[in-house]
């Protein structure tokens, strides 16, 4: 797309070959003698290294007793929650966590108990005392910690960061109040990011996505460390991983960034190959790859530095993380690690291992690492073999204490959900206003006055009338200014601020709504992205965990299923799963479209609305565009902001004076009555309101009826107050909007106004949407979508007969329950 | 541009018209105040003149067609125009008020949706909660509302209007009360200090007032009077209380012998003891049920004697004073307060020479007992004398019974009672 890049015939062209490197296969040889003297390892390094393992595997092994026999080292205990386990894995995960410090983070999978505390352990032992202290005093106002002081007296500030950390991870499992995050997350959703511990993640493949959002956050604002994101080999089967591959690496990151931000991104895919994404196997039956590391070479020219890694030696990690971090230092991300490795244990602990050998199972089991690397480090000399059997007693010891702890409910009550039920709805949104979410200088390419699109919107009418005359499209401030308009200033204020999309910046993106911020912003803050909707929207959800805003866009609400977990699933959960300690500073522009036939033509705002977590707003006026933008982007919780391809052009029509010239919001909730009546409430989604405003012209011209129109600009949440006002007025409500009318959230509303309003109705609500068709050709557009006398033939039919009134769509029962019954 | 010409609404309460006969022809010219056609209702024929000047160029309807009021019946304008536009039900028709409700046999709507035109309390579908609400705050029923909205509901216009018209609805020929003294009202600017009291109808109330809204809407009752020689009926009531005291007589009224002979003369005459059912069917009894109206301080209650007809009337008597008992002390069974096939409501006490008394649906009769008043009879000899005549009313529902037999129960009655002695030797 962009002019600098010029595709060349003649380079196209030419014969040629492409000539792949060597992946290196388990290349690191080294004994632990060896490994002593080239790289430095103290004896007691490595004698921690091995500690380290054994807390992972003392941790694991009391879940899986736990799960399986009710009873851990004598005390008899259950929690009814899941346990992905990860027992044969330990070696890896402290591999890969012994070289990381407290601003490298990572993300997680399902089976991520051992890779939190690994790279925990691996804080704990970095950080001074001080800062220590300082974590645990001001996580959660020191909750975890009080408790703690009351159970026992530690013997260093160190012995008590990791009883800390094992303690906050067990109550998390057991969802307690004293969880991480009150148990609101579990054993799926654990995390603790002042050790640079980011979600790990209950969809396969989840973080993938996520993830490179976090390192989209170092590199947009330069900080330091870099993003490790723990996947599965089972998850390579997912596609918003491989979205996130490429994302990771895309070519402008050298070809257009600014100076400082070139290269891909600062990421380690570090996929724990364990050989089975539950009972599949990879290698041999679900995957084509042979050798996970080959994917690296499909990706990036540096075939993103991929090798394979033997997990079950700690020290190979090690040097692995320690020559990638070096490519990293360098710009040279982003990087895959297939690192080897093994579950002893099933899948969960429900698995009855029929998919693998008894003998295959024992192969494994007798190069446990837990084994092996203990007998290495006697071997060299590292410890006597009697230490090691103290830090195994030691281990057990602690391991038995925070049993005990998080199992009594004394010490560890759960969550007061019977005396205090809205626990809940207090962590789902922050609603909290940030103007900016860091300090910093905001970096623009020129001053706001100078851009050419402010100059324009200047000599722009802010209403769609002038003296009673409509003004010329080209002169009136439209949809398009409205929006433009806080995002720009936001660009201007809060320095993290990024927005990206497919075709957001030469093009302006797709609708123009863009058009000139590219004269205000280099790539780093306004790039086009790869057609990956998931890696578009997971990306925001990691950069906002990482505590950067941003406007990602969907060219057509219709590609929401491309996103559809990264929607649902992340960008909704994340606030209310941390029980408030991450916030979701994003905003994601979905555009309904009309003209391009079925696939690009619906409204999706019932399946936003419905997924608890979201923020959901459809604004169908400039007035309602620029306040609900300017709400959104000042808050830090989840946003879909859906907008009307049919209404970019359109101008201020109801507003008195027009858009206002300065800052103003439009607070979540708001609904916007543009028309007042008598005789019936007209309440409207998205582009319907004008069809509405012409059906409420014919009823007072022809009927001598008035009507409330009242566009619901806001739909979560959404205030009722207005709306029950009016329909106790009047009595009679139609509800109307261009999604298909089966599950349309308009249904939702009309079953509050019946409860609301009941002995104020004098007829049932109406729904009046678009057929439960797919939308056929635009030539077709009024056979399908709400049309002003649609909504006359539902009043006339089912709330007040209009004399005369010829209907073209009924909405008798009679065609209710045809519908219905034909699922048309 | 031409222009129609509505049928006229020839009455306040006038749904509907039926055209007797066009006396002009499509193409004739005519001009304002010509008359065009001539229409009636089921009360008076009058005649339509012409609202327009020109050609009439299309007539709607034909001669016999039921019109709608307000509803446009023919065309008149520049030969050669079009007309499309103007015809009932076609996008524009012409200028019908909100209200004018299409015919069934040319309203364009949709299959299902039914015109507005019914009768009160006809065919309703439901009432609207909202018109509900509003028919309490106004203590009307709603159920008693003319339907106008989707499919026969109620709605709440339409218990406006029903309570509107229970305000306005009594005055002579049509015109209202309010009508009346509407002048006056505005004439006299000042203000006068009026005291009253509101009270809230009780639950009892409503259901009285509802019931007899009910059976007077929906029926079509009319009274006979009759009399009857009621000197044999107050011999007999003397010679009761003469004997009371050995033959446990002394309490038996004048109304109970009017019951006893209701219960006999009934069975001669099934179609007064009957129910209508739905408008359509007659369900006829073999034993008479009478209800008896009885005066409460809680208002008017009918409990019922059943099996009156096989009961003597001393049984009677006796069956009659426990109801009443029950009902003044307010602990009667609800059982006993239905069930009745006819019913007998005495005023005589009180005076009254002659009333109107308003049917208990489903029965399709109900007798008014009156007092007894002086009346002259020439003798055979040619002489006068003087006796005492009771008043009988009964009033009837003309749909389940003509004015015929009516009558002949009637006459029946006041013979039997005239001879109230040899009734009883039957």
């Amino acid at each position: 797309m962009p002019k600098s890049l010029f595709i060349d015939p003649n380079e196209l062209g030419k014969k040629g070959a492409i000539a792949f490197a060597d992946i290196p296969v388990n290349q690191y040889q080294k004994s632990v003698t060896e490994a002593k003297k080239e790289d430095g390892f103290k004896n007691k390094d490595l004698v921690r290294i091995y500690r380290d393992m054994t807390v992972l595997r003392e941790f694991e092994s009391m879940l899986n007793q736990i799960k399986t026999q009710g009873e851990y080292a004598g005390l008899k205990t259950s929690y009814p929650g899941p346990a992905h386990l990860s027992l044969g894995q330990e070696s890896a995960a402290v591999g890969q966590a012994y070289l990381l410090d407290q601003d490298d983070i990572m993300f997680g999978s399902h089976r991520s108990h051992g890779e939190i505390l690994a790279k925990s352990l691996s804080s704990i032992e970095k950080l001074s005392d001080k800062q220590l202290m300082d974590i645990m005093e001001n996580f959660l106002e020191g909750r975890i910690l009080r408790t703690l002081e009351k159970v026992f007296t530690p013997k260093s500030t160190k012995e008590l960061a990791i009883y800390f950390l094992l303690y906050g991870t067990l109550t998390e499992i057991f969802a307690r109040e004293n969880g991480f995050h009150m148990g609101m997350g579990g054993s799926m959703h654990a995390f603790f990011l002042p050790f640079g511990v980011y979600p790990n993640n209950a969809i396969v493949g989840g973080s993938g996505p996520v993830s490179i959002g976090g390192a989209l956050f170092k590199k947009c604002n330069n900080k330091k460390g870099l993003v490790v994101c723990n996947i599965g080999d089972g998850s390579l089967g997912c596609g918003p991983v491989w979205e996130a591959f490429n994302f990771s690496a895309m070519d402008q990151f050298s070809t257009l960034w600014p100076e400082g931000k070139q290269g891909g991104l600062p990421i380690v895919f570090n996929i724990f190959n364990n050989g089975y994404g539950m009972g599949g196997q990879t290698r041999g039956e679900t995957m084509a790859y042979d050798f996970l590391a080959r994917i690296g070479s499909g990706i990036t020219p540096s075939q993103m530095h991929a090798e394979r890694v033997w997990g079950l030696n700690p020290l190979a990690v090690i040097d692995a993380y320690k020559r990638k971090r070096e490519i990293l230092n360098q710009n040279g991300g982003p990087i895959l690690l297939d690192v080897v490795t093994y579950r002893h244990s099933g899948h969960s602990t429900s698995d009855q291992n029929a998919y693998r050998a008894k003998e295959e199972i024992a192969a494994w089991q007798e190069i446990d690492p837990c084994l092996v690397f203990r007998k290495d480090l006697v071997d060299a000399g590292c410890a006597k073999d009697a230490e090691f059997d103290a830090i195994w007693e030691e281990t057990r010891e602690r391991m038995a204490k925070i049993c005990q702890w998080a199992s009594d409910e004394k010490i560890s009550p759960y969550v007061d959900f019977a005396n205090d039920n809205r626990v809940v709805e207090r962590i789902m949104f922050t609603n909290e206003k940030k103007d900016a979410m860091e300090d910093a200088k905001s970096v623009t390419l020129i001053p706001k006055e100078e851009s050419a699109r402010v100059k324009q919107i200047a000599g722009k009418e802010r209403s769609a009338f002038k003296d009673g005359k409509p003004v010329s499209k080209m002169k009136t401030y439209n949809m398009r200014d409205a929006i433009f308009e806080p995002i720009l200033d936001k660009f201007y204020e809060d320095p993290t601020l990024i927005t990206y999309g497919e075709d957001v910046r030469d093009w302006g993106g797709a609708f123009a709504v863009y058009r000139g911020l590219d004269e205000v912003l280099d790539h780093s803050r306004l790039f086009n992205s790869p057609i990956s909707e998931a890696a578009i929207v997971g990306s925001a959800v990691g950069y906002g965990m990482a505590g950067g805003r941003s406007v990602v866009e969907l060219m057509y609400c219709d590609f929401i299923g491309r996103a559809g977990d990264e929607i649902f699933n992340q960008m909704s959960k994340w606030q209310a799963m941390s029980a408030g300690i991450l916030n979701m500073p994003m905003v994601l522009r979905v555009s309904v479209g009309s003209k391009y036939g079925a696939q690009h033509s619906q409204d999706w705002t019932a399946l936003c609305a419905h997924i608890p977590g979201l923020k959901v707003c459809f604004p169908a006026t400039p007035y309602e565009a620029k306040g609900m933008m300017q709400e959104a982007l000042d808050g830090q919780d989840p946003v879909v902001f859906f907008e009307s391809q049919r209404l970019y052009d359109m101008g201020e029509m109801f507003e008195p004076g027009g858009v206002p010239m300065e800052k103003y919001s439009l607070p979540f909730g708001f609904v916007n009555q543009v028309r007042h009546g008598e005789d019936i409430t007209i309440l409207t989604i998205g582009a319907t309101l004008y069809k509405a405003a012409e059906a409420a012209d014919i009823l007072k011209e022809k009927y001598n009826l008035t009507a409330d129109i009242i566009n619901l600009c806001s739909l979560t949440p959404l205030d009722y107050t207005k709306i029950v006002a009016s329909v106790k007025k009047t009595g009679r409500v139609v509800l109307a909007s261009d999604a298909s009318t089966r599950g349309s959230f308009l249904n939702d509303i009309a079953r509050n106004i019946t409860e609301l309003c009941f002995t104020d109705l004098d007829a049932p609500p109406v729904v009046v949407g678009a057929k439960n068709w797919i939308t056929p050709p635009f030539e077709f557009d009024e056979f399908f979508f709400p049309q002003a006398s649609w909504i006359l033939d539902a009043i006339h039919e089912n709330v007040l007969p209009l004399p005369g009134h010829e209907t073209t769509v009924s909405y008798t029962p009679v065609e209710v329950m045809r519908q219905a019954k034909e699922g048309v | 541009m031409a222009t129609t010409v509505v049928m006229p609404r020839a009455g306040i309460s006038v749904e509907s018209c039926i055209i007797g006969q066009w006396k002009k022809q499509p193409g004739d010219k005519v001009s304002m105040g010509e008359v065009l056609f001539d229409y009636e209702t089921d009360k008076a024929a009058f005649e339509c003149e012409s609202t327009a000047e020109g050609t009439l160029l299309e007539c709607f309807f034909e001669d016999g067609d039921e019109v709608p009021c307000l509803v446009a019946v023919c065309a008149i304008g520049e030969p050669g125009e079009d007309v499309s536009g103007l015809r009932p039900g076609e996008a524009d028709s012409g200028g019908a008020e909100p209200e004018a409700a299409p015919a069934a046999d040319v309203a364009p709507v949709a299959e299902t949706t039914t015109p507005a035109t019914v009768t009160a309390g006809a065919n309703i579908q439901g009432v609207s909660p909202r018109a509900r609400k509003a028919a309490e705050e106004l203590g009307v029923d709603p159920t008693q509302a003319s339907p106008t909205g989707p499919r026969d509901r109620v709605i709440v216009r339409d218990v406006e209007a029903f309570a509107q018209s229970l305000k306005t609805g009594d005055g002579f020929g049509g015109r209202t009360f309010g009508e009346m003294v509407a002048p006056q009202a505005t004439a006299t600017a000042a203000p006068v200090d009026v005291e009253y009291v509101d009270e809230k109808f009780s639950k009892i109330r409503k259901t009285i007032a509802a019931g007899m809204m009910k059976s007077l809407s929906e029926m079509a009752q009319l009274t006979n009077h009759h009399s009857f020689d009621a000197s044999a009926i107050l011999a007999y009531r003397r010679a009761c209380k003469a004997g009371g005291e050995t033959m446990g007589t002394e309490t038996i009224t004048l109304n109970d012998m009017v019951l006893y002979a209701v219960s006999r003369t009934l069975l001669a005459h099934p179609d007064l003891n009957a129910h209508l059912l739905n408008g359509d069917t007659m369900r006829r009894f073999t034993g008479v049920h009478l209800g008896v109206a009885v005066d409460t301080p809680r208002g008017l209650m009918v409990p019922t004697i059943f099996n009156a007809d096989k009961m003597t009337l001393a049984q009677i008597s006796q069956t009659t004073k426990e109801l009443a008992a029950m009902c003044q002390s307010g602990n009667i069974s609800p059982d006993l307060l239905q069930g009745g096939t006819f019913t007998v409501s005495n005023l005589g006490v009180l005076g009254v020479e002659h009333f109107t008394p308003i049917i208990n649906p489903p029965q399709v009769g109900i007798l008014g007992v009156s007092g007894t008043t002086m009346r002259v009879k020439e003798g055979k000899d040619g002489t006068i004398s003087t006796y005492q005549a009771m008043g009988l009313s009964l009033t009837y529902d003309h749909r389940a019974v003509d004015g015929a037999p009516a009558s002949k129960f009637a006459r029946d009655l006041c013979n039997n009672l005239a001879q109230f002695s040899l009734l009883l030797a039957r």
